[in-house]
């Protein structure tokens, strides 16, 4: 017979065996899922995870993927390990890009070095202030952050949507919703003629180290992860609990508004309506994945930044709706979940009485 | 008919604690039955088990001689016993009627007349319509005694019921359990306050440290032999040896008082004492009465008002713990796994908790290992902490091991005064000696204790002064010689 018992402490080795598993089971359910609708299923895996990275300019398109991923799940790994549920990423990327879209039409018609970092730090700011709002009202006023900072991103994209076709749309532009395009000196240099990998996956690896250090080496990190632990235990200590919540939920904001900034001002060069396809609720899964640790999240958002790229090869190949990339993005999450269940349980085979 | 519930030989052990040991008990309906414990004395998990909550590892439950299967709580409610908790099951913001239609599984019709019934029976009144959250606690509580009664119940288990009710809404839940006795409900009524006992019950069962200790008719009790039934006074007076303590004073609480918000919470009305260099006082009190209230307010985890709280000839009421320890302050909490230390960190990580500006922990804001660990080590070596390695997680310490690092970790800053909260509980005896020494040794440095303990043991062999905690008010202060267990024990459940 098999039992299921509760492991006396959680696995360490587990703990970074489970997103492995977790990979692997979704490829698993994947190839079934492709069988079933017909195609062969190696194939149609090679389609979605191999091809679209086998040359110079996938690679390119992988990391600019990757590079938005990574730096929200910097800054959801700073929420989430505190026990502050901020899933609303998305929003506060939407209205960083907002901000600093805003500014950098501003300067549309003029050229110089300065306006590139203020049209940067505008964007972290603004996403700052989308985040304050779920963190000030969960500290005093007791809402439910994850409600609170939801409902944020559909007002957020709504006020995108308003600004595009109104007020800031091009007016040279015959009424399509999108704004004047950004002036060069507000655009991320590209690294590489002809690729359009840009200097933003500067600004995610900067996050990825700094995010290490903080959490790792200053005071300010062990406070957050004791917070994280225990609330009980941070007051004990004396730290102060509310104000590291608002913290941590400006760390993510600015890290999602630094991802929105460096889609605009990377391969967009204007504000749309659709800055982002769904990046900061995609995060979530790559934060989740990454272990909430700098180095998992790099691995995780590159991983899942394929699943961008193979939905659109897929689409084009095989004829199936780039969807798919989320039902990949879906299982992703779902079998990890499932797996964790190993890192608090164990199945034990018994004979006999134990 | 006659409702006879037996509970035989039951024992539930989870990891660490036995929290139902071999308990057998018989209950026969027309009478109100006590079961009467101290927090973590077992009360919960037997109730639990008799509500299908928790499963026992051993012993069986039965019903007029019936063998009770309980692996849900469904299955308790289809056996008729029903439960009313001491954290109500509502939704807040949903209706009452709403409430009780939700698992009744009866017609919209059928319930209305039912409910009308028994609001009529028992002269509850409870607005149908209103949603839950408008109600007050009172009234939330009658909806769950009338959510149980819909399915009426062979048995009515009440878990601490009163916990959260004024004294008027505590004699009308009286009167209604009386009621419902003669009907012959069979009422097991769950709690720690002696004198609701002493009112209410016909008989009492005491639990203490997951075992039955005793089972008596309330005729042939009192309050205080119930108290010391319940703390498990064995009536030693071991005492310290009574040193030349200072007459300096150390630390003066005046007026000091804090309302919570939270209604499970007590309550502290106007405290006042006093305390010299070199002296221990103690607090004892059963536990629930305010002593958890008490100890945040001295560490500064309740921040009050600035005048309240004299140290070291400094005011010091609104500051909060990290400040406090500045001022030569240390606190050693209840919660061990919970609030002292974090199991999942490493030991030289939970030394850090206690920081000081002096103590160079972190410099800069960066976290200065090194300095971290030398410290640790010191403290594992000078408090006979079991480990040489301060890398490991705080979770794999024995209970004792970890309230040594927690008290060494306060006491190696070497503290003006330590406050102290239940610092032996749950530990074995060697420990609880080492522990005791410890806090011996500090008085005969000069150095203060404030004690808020639920052993009067303990209380009575480290105290200089002692002083007792009922309902969120101090007792006068008494040296320790003049008082007895006797006079704790009437104290302790509210006489005078």
């Amino acid at each position: 017979m098999i039992k299921i018992v509760k492991r006396d402490q959680p696995s360490k080795a587990i703990f970074f065996f489970t997103p492995v598993l977790a990979i692997f089971l979704t490829l698993l359910a994947g190839g079934i899922i492709f069988y079933i609708l017909g195609f062969k299923p190696f194939e149609a895996l090679k389609f979605f995870f191999i091809v679209p990275i086998a040359d110079k300019y996938g690679f390119s398109e992988l990391l600019l993927k990757a590079t938005p991923l990574c730096l929200i799940a910097i800054g959801l790994s700073f929420c989430f390990k505190s026990n502050n549920w901020n899933i609303g990423a998305e929003g506060q990327l939407t209205f960083g890009a907002i901000v600093s879209g805003g500014v950098a039409l501003l300067f549309y018609d003029q050229k110089g070095f300065y306006i590139l970092p203020i049209v940067i730090l505008a964007g972290a700011i603004g996403g700052m202030i989308y985040a304050s709002i779920p963190a000030i009202l969960k500290t005093y006023f007791n809402t439910n952050e994850i409600l609170v900072s939801l409902m944020l991103v559909y007002v957020s994209k709504l006020i995108l949507d308003y600004l595009v076709v109104g007020p800031w749309s091009n007016p040279e532009g015959f009424n399509f919703p999108e704004t004047r395009q950004f002036s060069d000196s507000a655009r991320l240099p590209l690294l590489f003629e002809g690729l359009r990998i840009h200097a933003g996956i500067f600004l995610a690896l900067a996050a990825v180290v700094i995010s290490w250090f903080v959490f790792y080496k200053t005071y300010l990190g062990f406070q957050m992860k004791v917070s994280g632990f225990s609330l009980k235990t941070a007051k004990y200590a004396g730290y102060k609990g509310k104000k590291m919540i608002i913290l941590v939920f400006l760390i993510s904001g600015a890290c999602a508004g630094l991802a929105g900034v460096g889609e605009i001002t990377g391969p967009i060069g204007q504000l749309h309506r659709e800055v982002s396809p769904d990046y900061g609720f995609t995060a979530i899964i790559v934060a989740f994945l990454g272990r909430l640790h700098p180095v998992g999240i790099i691995f995780a958002s590159l991983v899942v930044a394929i699943t961008y790229l193979g939905a659109e090869t897929a689409q084009i190949f095989m004829q199936i709706p780039k969807y798919t990339g989320q039902v990949f993005q879906g299982m992703i999450l779902f079998f990890l979940l499932a797996s964790d269940y190993l890192l608090f349980f164990k199945f034990k085979f018994i004979g006999s009485k134990k | 008919m006659n409702t006879n519930l037996k509970i035989s030989n039951v024992t539930k052990i989870y990891p660490g604690c036995v929290a139902n040991d071999d308990v057998s008990l018989e209950f026969n309906s027309g009478k109100i039955y006590a079961l009467l414990g101290e927090n973590g004395a077992g009360k919960s998990t037997l109730v639990k088990i008799l509500s299908g909550v928790v499963i026992p590892d051993e012993g069986k439950i039965y019903l007029n001689k019936n063998i009770l299967k309980l692996n849900s709580p469904s299955d308790a409610k289809k056996n008729d016993i029903g439960m009313v908790f001491q954290h109500f099951n509502l939704f807040e913001t949903l209706s009452v009627f709403e409430n009780l239609i939700i698992d009744s599984g009866e017609q919209r019709e059928n319930l209305k007349e039912k409910i009308d019934t028994i609001m009529k029976k028992y002269n509850f009144s409870v607005d149908l319509d209103v949603p839950v959250l408008n109600l007050s606690a009172g009234q939330k509580q009658k909806v769950e005694i009338i959510r149980c009664l819909i399915r009426s119940p062979k048995v009515l288990i009440m878990d601490e019921p009163t916990s959260v009710l004024t004294e008027q809404e505590t004699s009308e839940l009286f009167l209604s359990l009386k009621k419902f006795s003669e009907e012959g409900i069979l009422i097991i009524y769950i709690t720690h306050k002696l004198k609701e006992v002493m009112q209410l019950c016909d008989e009492v069962a005491v639990m203490r440290r997951g075992k039955l200790v005793s089972v008596s008719q309330i005729n042939n009790e009192n309050i205080e032999s119930l108290a010391n039934k319940m703390v498990g006074q064995d009536l030693k007076t071991i005492k310290k040896k009574k040193e030349n303590t200072s007459s300096e004073q150390l630390i003066k609480i005046t007026n000091l008082n804090f309302t919570s918000e939270d209604p499970f919470e007590t309550n502290l009305i106007d405290i006042n004492f006093s305390l010299n260099r070199g002296e221990c006082l103690g607090i004892a009190g059963i536990s629930g009465n305010g002593q958890s209230e008490l100890f945040q307010v001295l560490s500064g985890e309740i921040i009050s008002n600035k005048n309240s709280i004299e140290f070291n000839k400094n005011f010091i009421g609104d500051l909060n713990p990290q400040e406090r320890r500045e001022y030569l302050m240390a606190f050693s909490p209840e919660d061990r796994l919970e609030q002292a230390a974090i199991p999942q960190m490493a030991i030289f990580e939970n030394v850090a908790l206690n920081n000081f500006k002096s103590s160079n922990f972190f410099n800069n804001g960066l976290i200065n290992e090194s300095k971290i660990k030398e410290h640790s080590k010191k403290i594992i070596s000078e408090f006979n902490v079991n480990t040489d390695n301060i890398d490991l997680k705080s979770q794999f310490l024995s209970g004792g091991n970890l309230q040594k690092l927690i008290i060494g970790r306060e006491l190696i800053t070497s503290p003006d005064l330590l406050i102290c909260f239940n610092p032996t509980w749950g530990l074995d005896v060697g420990a609880i000696n080492y522990i005791h020494e410890t806090l011996i040794k500090i008085n005969e440095q000069n150095k203060s204790i404030i004690l808020i303990s639920t052993d009067t043991d303990e209380l009575l062999k480290l105290s200089d002064k002692i002083s007792v905690i009922h309902r969120g008010k101090l007792s006068k202060i008494m040296n320790a010689e003049d008082v007895t267990s006797e006079k704790l024990g009437i104290l302790m459940g509210g006489g005078n």
